[in-house]
């Protein structure tokens, strides 16, 4: 199968170059196997992986124009030649390997822990298992980084807007019963950036691996600011 | 132009202006398909009825509120030096305040004299 | 190591846009071509009440091939601005807000708007 795969080493390139690899695509073979094959055969080449499953969330690339996780994607699944780069729109500190700080500050940003006023109790928290089910399909982000990279309101301010991955995670905890700071969460997300550039354009839902939906969480957000302006 | 008043309030006025401008549009459409004025007097009869000056007058306050919405949005997604910025969202604030002088005139005179 | 001469992948042309993105330029597009027209709209509505001469001469206005070529993208911008639209406000309250959901409507979006656009250009 033949590979082109985004190279850039900043101690020796002056600016990126595609590369040419084959590698012999064999049965159940996902794009992580192939990567770590090409890595074997040119030792120079740099990409982030880690659990192999999908779980840690480290290998988010853009294969065809679309963002993934190589570690979950079968490369019989991917039309031929296979074109590998880096998520898009961050700095790439090497090959495939990019700067995802910008990411994680706008994930910081929505603050995403418990906040309590009461005074904590001897023991757990009490949900309802109702209350519970309605961190499903919010919990289970891995922070890969797949839904960001593809928003276009994040590729144009991604200083400013939170971006698909930490408006979920925002969601997450405005949901979950035992967090007691839904109007500091809300006020925090007002103004024309942070929660509001976002044009439901649907790429987020488009690539999440996890099949995770960052617009029905944004959409319950701006829902609940209506319910609390009225 | 206050933090309220540029993020969530921005997005609710551009939902409502927009269910009006929808409803409103699909009545046009089908007046000027259905029975179209043939005659300068059918037209002006058209305009000058107080259901249509008032609804049409709130049409283009729906529509302005609508487009300074999304042109803000366009303008703070892809226009990032700040002169640049104010100047293009002046122009733009011009445009409309004048074209929404210019369509007062045209329906109040509209209304005054059949 | 912070701010440099990194690389940055964004070319859009090499980025695969899903339907629904396509759909949303449409409407971004849509929108700032009517935006712009606008005085133009209120242009015509002057005249045309102006005065009988008025009238005719708006009627000549909208008779010319070009103006009316400009009227059909006018139409085709103005239905794929309202159907989006009325996608988006579905979608904002988490109506067919799925992956599959939003892909079919933002197609039928694309595709049902020229349709109705050339349907109604003839009932003109």
């Amino acid at each position: 199968m033949k590979f082109i795969v985004f190279r850039y080493n900043p101690d020796v390139d002056a600016t990126l170059r595609m590369q040419e690899y084959e590698v012999a695509a064999s049965r159940g073979m996902m794009l992580r196997d192939a990567l770590m094959e090409i890595k074997r055969q040119d030792e120079t080449f740099s990409f982030r992986h880690s659990c192999g499953e999908g779980v840690c969330g480290s290998d988010g690339v853009n294969v065809n124009g679309t963002n993934l996780l190589g570690c979950i994607t079968r490369v019989s699944d991917l039309k031929e030649p296979v074109t590998v780069r880096p998520l898009p729109g961050r700095p790439v500190v090497r090959d495939l390997v990019v700067d995802m700080s910008q990411f994680y500050q706008q994930y910081r940003a929505v603050r995403p822990y418990l906040i309590r006023r009461d005074p904590l109790p001897e023991q757990e928290i009490l949900q309802s298992p109702g209350e519970r089910d309605q961190l499903d399909g919010l919990y289970e982000c891995i922070m890969c980084g797949c839904c960001s990279t593809a928003c276009p309101s994040f590729w144009w301010n991604p200083d400013k807007f939170h971006g698909p991955q930490a408006l979920l995670q925002a969601w997450r905890f405005l949901a979950d019963s035992r967090d007691q700071a839904t109007d500091e969460r809300l006020d925090a997300l007002e103004g024309p950036y942070r929660l509001f550039r976002c044009h439901t354009i649907m790429n987020c839902v488009e690539v999440c691996p996890k099949h995770l939906n960052p617009t029905v969480a944004i959409g319950k957000i701006k829902e609940l600011m209506l319910k609390k302006a009225i | 132009m206050s933090r309220q008043a540029s993020g969530f309030r921005a997005w609710v006025l551009q939902r409502i202006s927009a269910v009006y401008l929808g409803v409103y549009l699909v009545y046009l459409l089908g007046f000027i398909a259905i029975e179209p004025p043939q005659s300068f007097e059918a037209w002006r009869t058209w305009m000058a009825h107080p259901v249509v000056s008032f609804t049409l007058l709130l049409f283009f306050v729906s529509l302005f509120v609508h487009a300074w919405v999304g042109v803000r949005d366009v303008v703070l997604d892809y226009v990032k030096p700040y002169l640049l910025r104010v100047l293009v969202l002046s122009v733009f604030a011009f445009g409309l305040i004048g074209s929404g002088l210019w369509v007062a005139k045209v329906i109040f005179l509209a209304g005054q004299t059949v | 190591m912070m701010s440099d001469n990194r690389p940055v992948f964004l070319n859009l042309f090499q980025f695969r846009f899903p339907i629904a993105a396509i759909m949303s330029v449409g409407h971004r597009a849509s929108g700032i071509f009517l935006s712009l027209l606008v005085p133009g709209l209120v242009y015509l509505l002057d005249l045309s009440t102006s005065g009988p001469e008025g009238f005719a001469r708006t009627l000549e206005i909208l008779d010319n091939l070009l103006v009316k070529l400009l009227l059909f993208i006018t139409l085709w911008s103005l239905l794929h601005h309202l159907l989006a639209g009325i996608r988006f406000l579905f979608i904002d309250f988490h109506i067919g807000a799925g992956k599959v959901a939003g892909r079919q409507s933002a197609m039928a979006v694309t595709i049902a708007a020229p349709l109705l656009a050339i349907l109604f250009g003839f009932a003109l």
